[in-house]
């Protein structure tokens, strides 16, 4: 499906030119190639995590609790599980919300008849719940950052506070950027209309969307499961 | 056939290279840091796996540039109507020549994995411990077995061997004796080891350095190695562990390194007079250096508990280990003036010039500092600043009055007065005056 | 249309150039002029690094020099380094992605246009603001390895390493876009029938370097922020009080750097893999294994990084793995030396300069190549590493390797470019006197390494056995200069002197030689149908190429028949997808006719200021962190935001507004 909308966009957006040797838009070799590059930006991240693992000097620390005397203040371990799966939960869904938005485009010709196939085939419907999810996610997040800052932890305190702010803020900056996306998305959807022909951009947003998700997937059992 | 001009002058351009190669034969005095001078069982490992690395990289280099060579002469263009057969490859020759390469690297790869192996096993447990800290831009050396704590000057008994422990303070740095061991970093928050026994040197006096960029003295963060006899260093290490030979409050309880120096061999204060006088004499030599600032240090000298062997002679010092760093221009000290080291020692035991802040002088009580050199027999070596200057009368007033001149980016602050320093780009009002100084180097000078 | 070419009848220089003036070159998005821009100012910062190294010679001439102080020394080396690498060797190799890679596969401009002008821009900004630290006098100094924790705010405290972190990462950006743009252009913009293993050698490598570029940017981007954080926001990733490892930082580094180095040096392999032939009139030998080694050399190439670290005790099983991966690589780089030779073998040697500087990359990587495999042992590394030995292997790579393939690339490509040609008189001398030059520069270092003599230190004590190779080196530096002169003065003349190139004046056999020099704006007039790897030969001299497969059946293997010429069944776009030129698109010689893109009627791309405005915005936003640490916060917050919104805006215009006019 996208191989041919793909190729179909190619022929309407670059009229006169010769057809391209995959047969698929340049944009979409242009993203897989984003992608594998931002795949080594976040094992980078990743790893310097895993190797400051338990190399702090200070407290807090991520699973270990700390009491007297080995602390002079009590800290409790810092990663609060629970309510990270919630918002691994909420990520995840944002993926499927965009796989319906990304369906609901490349068939926004074919007639609807049924409540349920009106509902499926709404891109704006599905485009808005993957950035609300998202932003939901970026509420967690925030929510989390705060709640470390008030236990004592922020990016200076030690080694595990400074990668663990940096990787899953990293990861938070790229969920932002794609909700910004999808937002430029739904404002042309408003304005025009996102049909077939556009599938193409709305797919590159997707491949994002998803891999972001995928990234956050690895965080969330490197970083927070795997004590 | 005539030998194409083109041809010619490539031949010449490569005459002065092979001259050049024949000259890695040459002797240790023409090239004090030669790797190719072994002394210890680490570099001759280590100096026979580059041996076969040499003479398989030289035939693959000869062979390789005479083929190519070959090529360009045989087949150079002859006629304009040239047209050569289109050959797109042959896979025998190029399995060939994927072959070949890769035994000769198995050839290279297998002594390679042992030597690995061999040069980083664990240390004799009954190796002479070095702790080794880097400072920025110094070497602090450590005996822990002879509770010694020096800088910039490494004695090593020949025969034994020698386990360093290297740690450094603030940046990274690298260990290098080039005649001894390979190189070894030195890491923030790291312990590295590396060891090798002096076993085929004798005695002998070589150099050392920093190998990784440290900042602005890097160049000059250098050191001296004495390979001495074990006799020589047990009383070196004896002398050294002892309190400061000048002036020194006894401590509560004797370290017994005094009576036992006491009983040094007769020849021994000779040589050390000899040592004196020589230096004296050199300093008068020097031009526009009439007069012999230590010429207070005799009497002072009486008072020195002479320890045996106390340092490496300095008239046995090849000269590639004497620095020849000129001194920067615009800094001068009236070398005319006559210090005394009583008043040398009372002004740094009141605390002027804030010696006390970064300096120790065991037996001194006052000099607790640890963030510079260890001065308590601070006269017992030949260079100061990290091997930058030799260790007499004239460069330790100037290194004194403006430290900061004399070595870029040194912490030790500029003391003299009205002297400019460079770091804070101001004059310096309050310091030291020339008189007050030449009293500090006659105390220093006392501190065998 | 299959003629040869004759002089053209309309002046060279009008043939692409279809509006000129400044604003023209701000605005434009066409690949070739983005690569005159990138060779210009690459050149620029070649000279300018090449004056930081005479610099340094001058110190290092005589032992206990004045020329420099300490400081200035190491401002001097670090931006040497930094600037040979990321400002000179990097674009200049970009300046020929950008020229060649559209031409060799036939295509009209690269999958990306304005975003290829957009890396030239942030390029050209971050090479500014890099050297800009000299008018503050803050140069870098912690070298262009930039090892913590010397580069954190605890040992270097002023703006200097600030500039080189923010440089970088403005520089980073630039390589990374272009990267994902050649990748794009390469796989997707092929002209029928050019299959993979058809594409000219100089894309092979330009497409295997565009992959080492995207995997290898984001690791050092990581280090570079954490060293950004550690100084301007506080964090410990360096931070030796809190624990931290500094070799965090060189292990980044390197898993960047040792790929880099085949960055550096993999274009100028394609390069002379282009000229050699050219001048021996014979295909190039064994291409599918000179494709192949380049991939091998550059997949190996992540695997060998901690080669840079044997000092620092990794233990032995550490240091035998890298030790033997890093002794791998030399196998098909040998492969390569081999190929060359025997392409050469047997075949009719021009020796033009261009030539010249091919063959000296042949002999002089070699040197490179053999000191390369004495420090992947690691013990005996440990006596060579931080010396100059190091200094001189590295130059053999990087100068005898890389600039001398570049060299040979300009001389080769000039024509191509210009319309004219060099003088090869003064091309001669050029040569002569760099190759001279060189080998009495770096030749010495060798000795001077082995003789203990550290790299970096801004002088040396007299009677350590190092003089004489170093007044040898500088004398050789100075040879070097009074060549690059020559170089500098045929250069900016023959664009007007130069006796006119014509389509091909080397008798060469890819497709950017059968169009006009300079080549139109839309490049091809008509797309042409590839059928082997050197279309142009069978079209000028069909009964000279011998069908002679590569073997039996290994190029059948990978649908690509050598002797049959056909296109191959499973390449995605047959001509006959394209009906209505299939029938005369075939290969054939385009003349220059001076008629522009509308007039043929071929959809070209606007020219647009949208990126180089995007690019001053992401440079403002950089620039806007230096003022965090002269402590003028409010500043550095409206400079950032200021930036970032020019770059946001922009890039909003850039994205939503379509790349070419409807028709």
């Amino acid at each position: 499906m996208t191989h041919a909308a793909a190729a179909h966009s190619a022929h309407d957006d670059t009229h006169g030119h010769p057809p391209t040797s995959t047969g698929l838009d340049n944009k979409k070799i242009a993203i897989w190639a984003f992608i594998g590059s931002e795949c080594m930006l976040f094992a980078s991240l990743i790893s310097t995590y895993l190797i400051y693992k338990g190399r702090s000097v200070v407290g807090p620390y991520p699973h270990e609790a700390c009491l007297p005397p080995g602390c002079s203040t009590p800290l409790k371990a810092i990663l609060n599980i629970p309510v990270t799966s919630a918002s691994t939960f909420v990520l995840l869904m944002s993926s499927l919300a965009m796989v319906l938005a990304l369906a609901a485009v490349e068939t926004k010709d074919q007639p609807k008849t049924t409540t349920g196939e009106k509902i499926l085939g709404s891109s704006k419907l599905w485009l808005w719940m993957t950035a609300i999810l998202g932003t939901t996610f970026l509420g967690f997040q925030a929510f989390e950052f705060t709640s470390f800052v008030h236990e004592g932890l922020t990016i200076r305190t030690n080694l595990f506070g400074s990668s663990f702010f940096t990787l899953t803020g990293f990861h938070g900056a790229h969920v932002t950027a794609g909700v910004l996306w999808l937002l430029t998305l739904l404002a042309i959807d408003y304005r025009r209309g996102l049909g077939p022909k556009d599938a193409i951009n709305v797919d590159l947003a997707a491949l994002y969307w998803h891999f972001v998700d995928v990234v956050w997937i690895a965080i969330f059992t490197l970083v927070y499961l795997i004590k | 056939m005539p030998v194409p001009p083109r041809l010619r002058r490539l031949t010449t351009a490569a005459l002065p290279v092979l001259a050049a190669v024949a000259l890695t034969a040459c002797n240790n005095a023409a090239y004090p840091n030669s790797i190719f001078h072994n002394h210890t069982e680490f570099n001759r490992e280590v100096g026979t796996l580059f041996k076969i690395l040499i003479y398989l990289g030289t035939a693959v280099f000869i062979f390789v540039e005479g083929l190519l060579l070959y090529v360009l002469f045989r087949y150079r263009r002859r006629s304009e109507s040239d047209r050569p057969e289109h050959v797109h490859g042959n896979t025998t020759l190029e399995i060939l020549w994927t072959a070949i390469p890769a035994l000769i690297l198995a050839f290279i790869a297998v002594p390679t994995v042992r030597t690995i192996f061999s040069t980083q096993a664990k240390a004799r447990g009954d190796a002479l411990q070095v702790e080794v800290i880097g400072h920025q831009w110094w070497w602090e050396f450590r005996y822990p077995q002879y509770k010694v704590t020096t800088a910039d000057e490494l004695y090593l008994p020949v025969g034994r061997t020698v386990n360093f422990s290297l740690k450094t303070q603030d940046v990274l740095h690298s260990f290098w004796v080039p005649q001894l061991g390979g190189k070894r970093d030195l890491i923030t928050n790291h312990t590295n080891f590396l060891w090798f026994t002096p076993d085929s040197i004798g005695v002998a006096a070589l150099n050392g350095m920093c190998v990784e960029y440290c900042g602005a003295s890097h160049a000059n963060m250098r050191f001296k190695t004495f390979t001495v006899t074990p006799a020589e260093f047990e009383q070196w290490a004896a002398h050294q562990a002892s309190p400061a030979a000048y002036g020194a409050i006894a401590p509560a309880a004797p370290a017994g390194a005094a009576p036992a120096t006491g009983a040094a061999p007769a020849a021994t204060p000779a040589v050390a007079t000899a040592d004196t006088t020589k230096r004296g004499a050199s300093v008068s030599a020097a031009p526009g250096a009439p007069a012999q600032v230590a010429a207070d240090t005799g009497a002072a000298a009486a008072t020195v508990q002479q320890a045996g062997y106390v340092s490496y002679p300095r008239e046995k010092l090849p000269a590639w280990t004497i620095p020849k760093t000129p001194t920067p221009a615009g800094l001068t000290f009236n070398t005319a003036l006559v210090g005394n080291a009583d008043r040398g020692l009372k002004l740094l035991s009141t605390g002027q010039g804030g010696c006390v802040g970064c300096h120790m002088i065991a037996g001194n009580p006052v000099m607790m500092g640890v963030i510079g050199p260890n001065l308590t027999h601070v006269a017992s070596r030949t260079t100061i600043a990290a091997g930058l200057y030799p260790n007499d009368a004239k460069h330790l007033a100037l290194w004194i009055k403006n430290a900061r001149m004399m070595k870029p980016g040194v912490i030790m602050p500029t003391l003299g007065k009205g002297q400019y320093d460079p770091v804070t780009k101001a004059v310096v009002p309050m310091g030291l005056t020339d008189e007050q100084i030449a009293d500090i180097v006659a105390y220093l000078q006392a501190l065998k | 249309m299959a003629t040869t070419a004759a002089a053209p009848a309309i002046p060279a220089t009008d043939s692409y150039v279809g509006t000129s003036g400044v604003w023209s070159w701000l605005t434009t998005v066409d690949h070739k002029r983005i690569g005159t821009l990138y060779l210009f100012t690459s050149l620029f910062f070649f000279l300018l690094g090449g004056l930081e190294a005479g610099m340094i010679r001058w110190q290092l001439a005589v032992p206990n020099n004045h020329v420099l102080s300490a400081e200035a020394y190491n401002q001097m080396f670090t931006m040497h380094g930094t600037t040979m690498v990321f400002l000179a060797i990097m674009p200049l190799s970009a300046a020929f992605f950008n020229y060649l890679i559209p031409l060799q596969i036939g295509a009209r401009d690269v999958a990306f246009p304005r975003l290829n002008a957009f890396s030239y821009w942030v390029f050209l900004f971050g090479g500014i603001f890099m050297n800009a630290s000299w008018f503050v006098g803050a140069a870098p100094n912690g070298g262009w390895f930039g090892y913590a924790p010397l580069t954190t705010l605890q040992f270097s405290p002023g703006l200097n390493i600030d500039f080189w972190v923010l440089g970088l990462q403005i520089l980073g950006v630039s390589s990374l876009a272009a990267a994902f743009n050649f990748i794009t252009t390469i796989i997707n913009m092929r002209a029928p029938g050019m299959n993979l293993m058809r594409m000219p050698m100089f894309t092979w490598n330009a497409f295997v370097v565009q992959f080492l570029l995207i995997l290898a940017f984001p690791v050092i981007t990581i280090a570079l922020v954490f060293l950004q954080f550690d100084r301007f926001f506080g964090t410990n990733f360096y931070t030796i009080a809190a624990g931290a490892d500094p070799l965090l930082w060189q292990h980044l580094f390197w898993i960047f750097g040792h790929p880099e180095v085949y960055i550096l040096v993999l274009p100028a392999f394609g390069l002379t893999s282009e000229i050699i032939p050219t001048f021996s009139r014979k295909p190039i030998f064994g291409y599918p294994v000179m494709a192949y080694a380049t991939m091998l050399i550059a997949f190996l190439g992540f695997g060998v990084w901690a080669h840079h670290m044997f000092a620092v005790g990794m233990g032995p099983i550490a240091d035998t793995v890298f030790g033997v991966t890093t002794m791998l690589i030399a196998i098909p780089t040998g492969v390569k030396i081999f190929n060359w030779v025997f392409t050469m073998w047997g075949g009719s040697l021009q020796f033009t300069t261009a030539m010249k500087f091919a063959i000296a990359l042949v002999a002089l990587f070699t040197i490179g190549g053999i000191s390369g495999v004495m420090h992947a042992s690691p013990p005996a590394d440990l006596q060579q590493t931080d010396t100059y030995f190091i200094v001189a292997h590295f130059h053999y790579v990087l100068f005898g390797g890389s600039m001398m393939g570049i060299f040979g690339g300009i001389y080769y490509y000039y024509p191509k470019m210009t319309g004219r040609m060099l003088s090869e008189k003064l091309g001669n001398w050029h040569f002569w006197l760099m190759f001279i030059g060189m080998n009495l520069t770096f030749f010495p270092m060798h000795f001077s390494g082995l003789y203990g003599m550290p790299r970096r230190i801004y002088t040396y004590d007299a009677g350590q056995g190092w003089e004489r190779f170093n007044l040898t080196s500088s004398i050789g530096t100075a040879v070097l200069f009074i060549g690059l002169l020559i170089f500098v003065y045929n250069f900016l003349i023959a664009g007007r002197r130069g006796a006119i190139a014509g389509n091909d004046p080397w008798g060469a056999g890819t497709l950017e030689w059968s169009i006009p020099s300079p080549p139109p704006e839309y490049n091809f007039a008509r797309i042409p149908r590839v059928t082997s790897r050197l279309p142009l030969w069978d079209v000028k001299t069909p009964t000279l190429n011998a069908e002679v497969p590569h073997t039996d059946r290994g190029d059948r293997r990978l649908d690509v028949d050598v002797g049959t010429k056909h296109t191959g069944h499973s390449h995605p776009n047959p001509a006959n997808s394209y009906p209505q030129q299939a029938t005369e698109s075939g290969m054939h010689i385009e003349e220059a006719t001076g008629k522009s893109a509308k007039d043929l009627g071929i959809p070209m791309p606007n020219q647009t200021i949208k990126p180089l405005i995007c690019a001053a915005g992401l440079t403002i936003m950089f620039t806007g962190l230096l003022f965090i640490h002269e402590d003028k916060h409010s500043l550095a917050i409206a400079t950032i935001l200021t930036g970032a919104l020019i770059m946001t805006m922009s890039l909003y215009a850039w994205v939503l507004t379509p790349l070419e006019d409807h028709h």
